[in-house]
This record gives C-alpha cells, sequence and structure tokens, in this order.
C-alpha cells in the first residue's frame, strides 16, 4: 500500500517536471526583435502597389476563361447541328409531297401525291396469284408411293384404280 | 468568411470598448507582452524552438492582416493562444509527423536549467522528453487540456474559453490526462 502511494507520488512528480520544463521554455534571445522584422516586412510588402503586370493578368485571366467557354460551346452547337442534319445511312426517304398552288386553308394547302389511276388492274391471263396449290383431283393431296415417311406413321394405301 | 476571420468574431465583444487603440503601437506592444506564451504554447506542441518561434511569427503576421479590428478584442491572451494552437495544430496535420524533438541537446538547451550540471540537464532532459512522446499517445481532448495546463500563464478559465467548454470540463480532462499518463509510465518502465 505504502509502496503504491511512493510510486504514484514518484509518478505524479516525474510528470509534473515534464510539464513544468514544458511550460516554462525560455525562447531564444532576440525573437521579439525577429517577430517585429517579419512584422515590417509583411507590412510594406502589403503597402506596395499591385504591378501593372499583375494588374493586366488579374484582368487578363477571366477574360481568357470566358472566351475558351464560349469557344468551348460554339463547337459544341454547331456540331450538334451538322450531326442532326446528316440523314442516317439506313433510313429511307419519305414520299414526296405535292404542294399545290393555290390552296385555301391549311388542310388544303399539302396533298400527298395521288397514284396514277384509282381503278383496279385487271389480271392477264398469265397473271396467277402468290401461290398455288398444287393438288390432284377432287382436291385431295397425292402422296407418293415411295415417299419418305417419318417411322411410325401409317400411311393409307393408295387404291389401285386411282391416278398416280 | 475565413476561419480566421470567424475566430476573430468569436472573441470580439458585443460592443466595441471604450478605449481607443493606437493600432501602430498595439502590435508592437503584442508582441512585447505575449509572444513568450505564445512561444511555449507552440513549443508544447512542436517541441522544436525553431518551428514553435515561426509558429509565434505567423500568429503576429495573421493578427497585422486584421489590425483594424484589434479593438474590437476582448481578451488579447485568450485570442492570441487560440491563434497560435490553432497555426501549430494545422502544420502539425500538414506535416503528418509526430510533434517530438529528437534532438536532445536542442531540447536541453530551451529548457531552464537553474543550478544544475550539463549531465543533469541532459539526462532529465531525455527524460521529459520520454514522458512527452507518451503524452502525445493520450487521447486529443485530454492531450490539448494537459498541454495547455502546462502553460503557466493559463489559467483553467482561459483553457476552457479557448477550448469552447466549461472549467469542470477542463479539470477532469487534466484528471483523466494524467491518470492514462501515470498508467503509460508504469507500463513503459520508464526509469524511476
Amino acid at each position: 500500500m505504502m509502496d503504491d502511494q511512493r510510486v504514484q507520488t514518484e509518478l505524479d512528480g516525474q510528470i509534473d517536471a515534464a510539464l513544468r520544463a514544458i511550460g516554462s521554455v525560455a525562447p531564444a534571445a532576440g525573437m521579439e526583435g525577429r517577430i517585429l522584422t517579419r512584422l515590417a516586412e509583411a507590412r510594406s510588402g502589403a503597402d506596395q502597389p499591385v504591378r501593372s503586370t499583375h494588374r493586366v493578368f488579374r484582368f487578363m485571366v477571366p477574360l481568357a476563361g470566358i472566351a475558351s467557354a464560349s469557344l468551348v460551346c460554339g463547337v459544341i452547337v454547331v456540331a450538334s447541328v451538322n450531326h442532326s442534319h446528316r440523314p442516317h445511312p439506313g433510313m429511307v426517304a419519305p414520299p414526296p409531297i405535292l404542294e399545290m398552288q393555290g390552296g385555301v386553308g391549311a388542310a388544303s394547302a399539302v396533298h400527298p401525291a395521288p397514284p396514277a389511276s384509282a381503278a383496279p388492274v385487271p389480271a392477264g391471263p398469265a397473271a396467277r396469284g402468290r401461290s398455288t396449290h398444287k393438288t390432284a383431283q377432287h382436291g385431295r393431296a397425292r402422296i407418293a408411293p415411295h415417299a419418305k415417311r417419318a417411322p411410325g406413321v401409317a400411311l393409307p394405301a393408295t387404291p389401285a384404280g386411282s391416278p398416280q | 468568411m475565413s476561419a480566421f476571420e470567424g475566430q476573430l468574431a468569436g472573441w470580439m465583444t458585443a460592443a466595441p470598448v471604450a478605449k481607443s487603440v493606437d493600432k501602430s503601437q498595439t502590435i508592437a506592444q503584442l508582441v512585447a507582452e505575449y509572444s513568450t506564451t505564445l512561444y511555449r504554447v507552440a513549443f508544447s506542441v512542436t517541441r522544436n524552438a525553431a518551428e514553435a518561434e515561426d509558429a509565434v511569427q505567423e500568429t503576429f503576421v495573421r493578427v497585422l492582416k486584421h489590425e483594424s479590428r484589434l479593438d474590437e478584442i476582448r481578451d488579447y491572451r485568450v485570442w492570441l493562444v487560440r491563434i497560435v494552437w490553432n497555426v501549430v495544430l494545422d502544420r502539425k496535420r500538414r506535416a503528418k509527423t509526430r510533434p517530438e524533438n529528437e534532438d536532445v541537446a536542442d531540447y536541453a538547451r530551451t529548457l531552464p536549467s537553474g543550478e544544475r550540471n550539463a549531465d543533469d540537464v541532459a539526462i532529465s532532459s531525455q527524460e521529459h522528453a520520454r514522458i512527452l512522446a507518451l503524452v502525445d499517445r493520450l487521447p486529443s481532448r485530454e492531450r490539448e487540456a494537459l498541454l495547455l495546463s502546462a502553460v503557466q500563464e493559463l489559467t483553467t478559465a482561459e483553457i476552457a474559453a479557448m477550448l469552447h467548454t466549461t472549467e469542470s470540463s477542463i479539470r477532469s480532462r487534466i484528471f483523466r490526462a494524467r491518470r492514462e499518463l501515470a498508467v503509460l509510465l508504469e507500463k513503459e518502465g520508464i526509469q524511476r
């Protein structure tokens, strides 16, 4: 118990001594003079007029910034307009629009081009439909006797008198 | 508003003091009266004589930039200590180095020697440097309170005003710091 108190007292004494030492340091001789000298230098530096080059530079920097920003904006706008006017290679041209001379209203101002003839065109003798069903008589499908068939599918036998 | 102007606003009185201050003489008077105190505050953090003096010079340069508002300051000492404290903490943060002085001879030169001989001074300086290295391992709030309490000119009320807290908080921080420091000293087994 006494040892603990003694140790604690010694530790406190060491801490106090270290703190006292750091709290009572003395600056090097002549510090006040050096501070005043530096203050005088700072004051004279602050009192000096701004040089003309500095003044010009101060005005030129924002102007140069504005000019370069305007240039960039202009380039962006011109490039955007050019890009929107160029047709896409895969795009089909729209049908021509016939502008009527002497239209009265807005609805009659523009009319699509009329077809060459409104009457239906009759089919010629050689004309045929888009597809032709090759069927046998009576509308039934004809299957060749040696036709390849899928395994397991039964086919009815062809009647003997039926045409091939 | 800059950080310095914020500090300035914090230490201004609500109404300007009646006493008119001659600004051309004021800063010189402030240097004569408070430079040693500011040096001690700076040295408690930097542990380096040259850096501490440079911090004091920078403090007065900052004051010079705002000398037109000097007559509005309520308490010059606390205001100046606050500025130099911020200066040294900023520098420490920028340097990212531990605030210790490896040059024992330089450290011993700055400490008051009294009647002791050179060997005693060097040995005690080494012991102090080791203890102060342990101080740097304390939590920041406790460390700041302990270091500022070491500066003899500063009262607990002034430290509390500087750190924006109460006197009782400062006292408890100092108590905790000393207790933790004693534990660290025992662990390190510093020569007793």
